[in-house]
Parts: structure tokens; C-alpha cells; sequence
């Protein structure tokens, strides 16, 4: 089997096929800090994709809460236990992934949903954790005893996808262009081993066509230079859809080599199952570190600790600042005298967002003139 | 490779043929001699010989009379291990076939047992199934695992959707899956059709799979290894298949000629064939299926 290089691992790992990176690489960053929820990327993606005969039960995105949220039921607790526990070093991956822990006669360590566990997709919903009990007020932090948040979820869009490498038709394949990957909808014939093979569950069958589908990345629309539908839905502005280069490659005027490769705020979900996930979390704050490094791996202390002081670092508040102010996708982006820009790839500017919005203080009472007659006024905040 | 320890001496045919690893061993043709006048009991490693019938082949009754003119070959399955993904464990142990020719058309009548019927796909629901592999060309087998490249075999393979499909009109969804489900607003509510049929993508795009509305059981495909699988353009093939008394009793049809795909099935000719069987309720679907060794097939010629 070829030897790949994943760099969230920090070493060359067994993959059925050879390396072969896209030119450009989707990727998209969400700020796990800023959800509530509101499931108004999940309605963006439905209405847009999926809201046909046959795909009832799809959820191409969805949100759940964590620690006991999942879609579908038990999707990565139930990964994790079959891979059991491994360990990181000096952050290289010292354990096995899913590719390497394969059982004879299986490319990939998979776990199949049964149906039922598609069935609730908002189990757990702002549950946390910890009996109430206990406490309702927690000074410390992170908060050791009851915590929760919502973790945003689309298709990853991986370097090395656990779908394609299942697909004993090779009927999923990774765009050289844009590294989307998609499922031929001419050659699936509906075997369901990308749905074994998956561990983030997300392909899904279409019980009306028998064939599987996935999250398409809104390609129609990066193509055209447009972030995706749940990135501009998205009301909490957490969202950013954007390129990533190899780290070998990465250049920090662009926002996402920014975030991942140079200040390593944003980290991937599930690296050691060993796919280079290329969806990027920025940690939430509040929650136990060690939970966090499971799932996000060994960087997760120093994200939050940089998320934490973005207040006093302009131009990382800038970058911030820019997710959800504009549709289209940014190629670069600078902060100068205050002002966060996005700039296009011919290096024309698309938006402008001030780091501090300006304040305006009006007296209480203000002089004016009625009828030709000096008044005192008084102004209502309305 | 894994140990291939179901390889059977007795019904092995042919020698040589060999793919990543696997030798397809034996030797010769071990025909076992059967009792004339005993048609009930399915003789294992007997030939499989068409008979010569006049007129039309019972192609879409399994039950008919005619079909006693053949004598039954038992054929042994066992699960798929040869290439990734593995079938762990079997379901069924063997196959009972028989076959009728006209001169213009080949019948099998594959029987096995099976007391669930799955003849629909959903999540994690997976339908029974059986298909019938012939070499496109004479001579030398090709590997037994779906031909290999330049050795292409072709393949008649009948599902039980695909039965459902004819026998319901094309209801074999959502609303047969779950039959309670109560629908939002859907594409073809509010939508002129040719937009609203854009959300069945599948079938948009002209899968053969994703249409349910179809006129045979059967597709015809041909392949040159696992995983390679082509649908042909021109579907000649035909069948019927019912469950009854938990034993599935299928027939699987096709023109001698095979115009466009291989040599035609002559009339005194030896051919080896194949079988593999799904059976849904274990998860069987694609490579996770038994397997039968190549057997042999006389078309016998009519007087």
C-alpha cells in the first residue's frame, strides 16, 4: 500500500492510492465560539440541496451539540472506541488510523449506522454534561463540570477521504482543481461502503435514485467565486470558506494558511483517524482541553490560548472580522489604520470592515427651535 | 492472498487462469455420472446442460412444466474472499441450476434458498440477488473474479428491486420503505418537471441504477475485473424471479447472439459459467457475495 504524507499527523501514513494533492485545496473555518445553533446553515443546505423525494433524512450540514449530540447517532464515539485509545508525541501521531487498522478483507476501518441512528438529528441538543445538581455556577475555567457546544459539520473535503478509498468502483473522486470531492452520480451503483467507511458519516444513500450522495461543497458557486450556502447563511458569522496550500506552501496573506498553518488557531477534526480532514475548528474556550484534544488534537492549549488574546491582535481580529461580511471568496487580506480588507485574486478589493465600529455620543437634552422659538429638547432612544 | 479453502476439487473446471495471486487449480472436467430419469435430486458437479426446447423459453415463469426437461446441477457458493471487501461469512451454501435453449435464447433457472425477502434498498437495506458470468470468448477462462483486463466476462445479473420495480410500476421509494411517512412539500409540488426531476439526481443523469421504472429485472453488463462493472447499451436480456415457500426461483434470459458483446452461445457448445448470490438480509451487496467456481455449460443442439 503507497505511504502518503499527512502533515496533521506529522508522518507518512498507508493510503490505497498515491498522494496527489489539488492544486487548490476547499477549506472551510468555523469559530465553534460563536454558534447558537440556529441551524440557519442547516436550512440554507436543505432548501438548496436536498429537499427532494429521497433525501428526508440528509443532512449534507448540521450542527450538534457536544458531547452528546450526534448526526447520525454516536457517529464518533463509536469510531473511536472500535480504533481504541492511541497516542500522540511531540505532536506526531503515534497511534494507528483507520487506514492502517483495517481488518483483512476491509480497506478502511469502518462502523455502519444502523437505520434508526439516522433518525435524530437533534439528540442531545443543549445537553450538557455533569448533573445539574452539582452546580449551576462554576468559577473556574475551562468548566470542569458542566459544559457544552455546538460543533458546526459538513463533509471535509479530505486529502486522503476514507469514502474514495472504500469505493470498490472508484465512483468518488477528489476534484484536482478545487479538491471537492463528489460522487459520480453515473457510476455508483449504491454498494453503501462509503457509508461504512466514512467516519464523519457524511455520505448519504438516496432511497429514491439508490445511489449515494454527499456534501458537494456548493461548487456550483466556487466556481463562481461565492462562498458556500451555509457560510453566507450563517447569522453568527462563524463561518469561512476559503483555500488552504500544503504547509510547505502556506502564505500568510492568505486567510485560511493563515489561521491553520501560521498562527495554528484552526485545527482539524479527528486528525488521527488519519484522512487530513480539511475542515478547521477554532476551539471553544469553555471546554475541558483534554475532551478538546481528542478531538482536535495536540494543538488545542495553544489555539485557545491565541483565540483568547485576538483582542489585542489586530490582525488576527481583523481576519475575524472579515468572516461573514462578504459573499465572495477572499484571496488576501490586510489590516491597516483600523481597517480589516479582503482582497480578490487580481488583488482588487471586495469588502472593508472596521475593527471597532465608531461610537457617537449625543447629549441628554439638546437646544433647537420650534416655531422660530429656542427649545430645549429632549430625545427618546428610538 | 487469504487461504481460498473452499476451492473444491469436484467442481473445478478449468486450469490456468489466474488473478493477483489466485490460481483457478484443478484440472479436467470431473463430471459426475447421474442416474437417468433422477431430474429431482440436483447433481453437484454435473454439467450444466441446456436443453433443447422448441418454441418460446418459460422465461418469466419459473414454475412452468417446461422446466422439467431439465436436469438440476448443484452448485456450491461460497463467500467472496478473493478481493476487498471481504464477505465474512456465508448465508447459503449452494445453488441449484437448470437451463432450456431455443437455438435464439438461453434460460437459467437458479434456485436457493431464502426465507427474507429484501426487494427494497435504503439505509443499510440491501436487496437479494443473482447473476450469472460468462466468458465473452471461447477458450481459456478468464480469472473468476469478474474477468481481469483484456479478458472480459459478461455478466446477467437479476435483483430483487429490479423485480419489485416491474411488478409494482416503479413504487419501490420512500413511500414503500416507510409507509407511514408523511411528506413535506416536495420538488414535483411546486416545481414545473423538468426542474423538480433535477433533485433526483441519479436518475437525471441517466444511471441505470437510479430508474425505477424499467422494463426487465435483468441488466446485462460486462466487466474486466472487480470494481469495473458496465452497464451495456443495449439490454437484451430478461427474467422473473419469485420467492415462495423462503426459496427465490429466478430466471435469467439471453439472446445467443450476444450481438455486440461476445460470441454467440452455439448450439453444441461448451461454455464455462459462474454464479454469485446476495442475500440482503446478511448485507450482502457488491464484492460481499458467494461465489461459485467456474462450472460448465453444453448448449445441446436442436435435432
Amino acid at each position: 500500500m503507497p505511504q502518503v504524507p499527512n502533515w496533521q499527523l506529522g508522518r507518512d501514513m498507508e493510503y490505497p492510492y498515491a498522494a496527489d494533492r489539488p492544486s487548490k485545496q476547499f477549506t472551510m473555518i468555523m469559530d465553534t465560539n460563536k454558534c447558537i445553533a440556529c441551524q440557519s446553515c442547516t436550512i440554507a443546505c436543505k432548501s438548496t440541496w436536498t429537499w427532494g423525494k429521497g433525501q428526508e433524512y440528509m443532512l449534507w450540514n448540521n450542527i450538534e451539540t457536544k458531547p452528546f449530540g450526534f448526526y447520525p447517532m454516536g457517529w464518533d464515539v463509536n469510531i473511536l472506541e472500535r480504533l481504541g485509545q492511541q497516542t500522540w508525541a511531540d505532536g506526531v501521531y503515534e497511534g494507528q488510523t483507520i487506514f492502517e487498522a483495517a481488518p483483512e478483507g476491509e480497506r478502511v476501518l469502518g462502523w455502519t449506522p444502523a437505520e434508526e441512528d439516522w433518525s435524530h438529528p437533534n439528540i442531545g441538543e443543549d445537553e450538557p454534561t455533569g448533573n445539574a445538581e452539582e452546580t449551576t455556577y462554576i468559577p473556574e475555567k475551562p468548566h470542569a463540570l458542566m459544559w457544552m457546544y455546538y460543533l458546526q459539520r459538513i463533509c471535509n473535503h479530505c486529502t486522503y477521504p476514507a469514502c474514495v478509498a472504500a469505493c470498490p468502483r472508484e465512483a468518488i473522486y477528489k476534484r484536482p482543481e478545487d479538491g471537492i470531492v463528489l460522487v459520480d452520480q453515473t457510476r455508483c451503483r449504491g454498494y453503501q461502503e462509503c457509508l461504512s467507511a466514512c467516519p464523519y458519516k457524511k455520505t448519504m444513500f438516496n432511497l429514491e435514485t439508490r445511489v449515494s450522495e454527499k456534501c458537494i461543497g456548493c461548487y456550483p458557486k466556487i466556481e463562481e467565486g461565492l462562498q458556500t450556502q451555509c457560510t453566507t447563511a450563517c447569522i453568527g458569522r462563524l463561518r469561512l470558506t476559503n483555500f488552504l496550500s500544503a504547509p510547505d506552501e502556506a502564505d500568510p496573506r492568505k486567510p485560511a494558511d493563515y489561521l491553520v498553518h501560521i498562527r495554528k488557531l484552526a485545527l482539524p477534526l479527528y486528525p488521527q483517524l488519519g484522512l487530513e480532514p480539511n475542515v478547521y475548528y477554532i476551539p471553544p474556550v469553555h471546554v475541558p482541553q483534554k475532551y478538546l484534544t481528542q478531538m482536535f488534537g495536540p494543538g488545542v492549549e495553544r489555539a485557545i490560548r491565541t483565540y483568547e488574546n485576538a483582542k489585542d491582535d489586530p490582525e488576527l481580529l481583523g481576519l475575524l472580522m472579515l468572516f461573514g461580511a462578504t459573499e465572495r471568496i477572499m484571496d488576501t487580506w490586510e489590516v491597516k489604520d483600523g481597517v480589516a480588507s479582503a482582497y480578490d485574486e487580481k488583488g482588487e478589493e471586495i469588502v472593508a470592515v472596521p475593527l471597532r465600529e465608531p461610537t457617537f455620543v449625543r447629549p441628554f437634552e439638546f437646544a433647537t427651535e420650534v416655531a422660530g422659538e429656542p427649545m430645549t429638547g429632549y430625545r427618546h432612544n428610538t | 492472498m487469504p487461504d481460498t479453502s473452499y476451492t473444491r476439487k469436484d467442481a473445478v473446471l478449468y486450469g490456468g487462469a489466474a488473478v493477483g495471486g489466485f490460481v483457478v487449480a484443478g484440472a479436467a472436467v470431473a463430471a459426475v455420472a447421474k442416474k437417468a430419469g433422477d431430474k429431482s435430486t440436483p447433481v453437484e458437479g454435473a454439467p450444466i446442460v441446456a436443453r433443447y426446447v422448441d418454441g418460446d423459453l418459460p422465461v418469466t415463469d419459473p414454475q412452468s412444466a417446461t422446466w422439467d426437461e431439465a436436469d438440476a446441477t448443484l452448485v456450491p457458493l461460497a463467500p467472496q474472499q478473493l478481493v476487498q471487501p471481504y464477505l465474512e461469512t456465508a448465508g447459503v451454501g449452494s445453488l441449484d441450476a437448470k437451463a432450456l435453449t431455443n437455438g435464439a435464447e438461453l434460460a437459467l433457472l437458479l434456485e436457493w434458498e431464502d426465507d427474507s425477502v429484501d426487494d427494497l434498498d435504503g439505509i443499510r437495506r440491501y436487496h437479494d440477488a443473482v447473476a450469472v458470468q460468462l466468458p465473452t470468448r471461447a477458450g481459456t477462462p478468464p480469472a473468476l473474479t469478474m474477468g481481469g483486463p483484456g479478458t472480459p466476462v459478461h455478466v446477467l445479473q437479476w435483483r430483487a428491486t429490479w423485480q419489485r420495480d416491474i411488478d409494482s410500476g416503479g413504487n419501490t421509494g420512500v413511500d414503500q420503505i416507510y409507509p407511514e411517512v408523511v411528506h413535506d412539500v416536495m420538488p414535483d409540488d411546486v416545481l414545473p418537471p423538468e426542474t423538480a426531476e433535477l433533485y433526483w439526481v441519479g436518475r437525471e443523469a441517466g444511471n441505470p441504477l437510479s430508474q425505477n421504472i424499467r422494463s426487465t429485472p435483468v441488466e446485462e453488463i460486462v466487466a474486466e475485473g472487480f470494481g469495473s462493472t458496465t452497464h451495456l447499451p443495449d439490454q437484451t436480456a430478461r427474467g422473473h424471479g419469485s420467492n415462495d415457500g423462503g426459496r427465490w426461483h429466478v430466471v435469467v434470459a439471453v439472446p445467443t447472439a450476444r450481438t455486440g458483446v461476445g460470441e454467440a452461445l452455439a448450439p453444441g457448445s461448451t461454455w464455462p459459467v459462474a454464479f454469485a448470490v446476495w442475500l440482503g438480509s446478511d448485507e450482502n451487496r457488491g464484492a460481499r457475495k458467494h461465489i461459485s467456481q467456474w462450472q460448465s455449460l453444453v448448449l445441446e443442439a436442436g435435432s
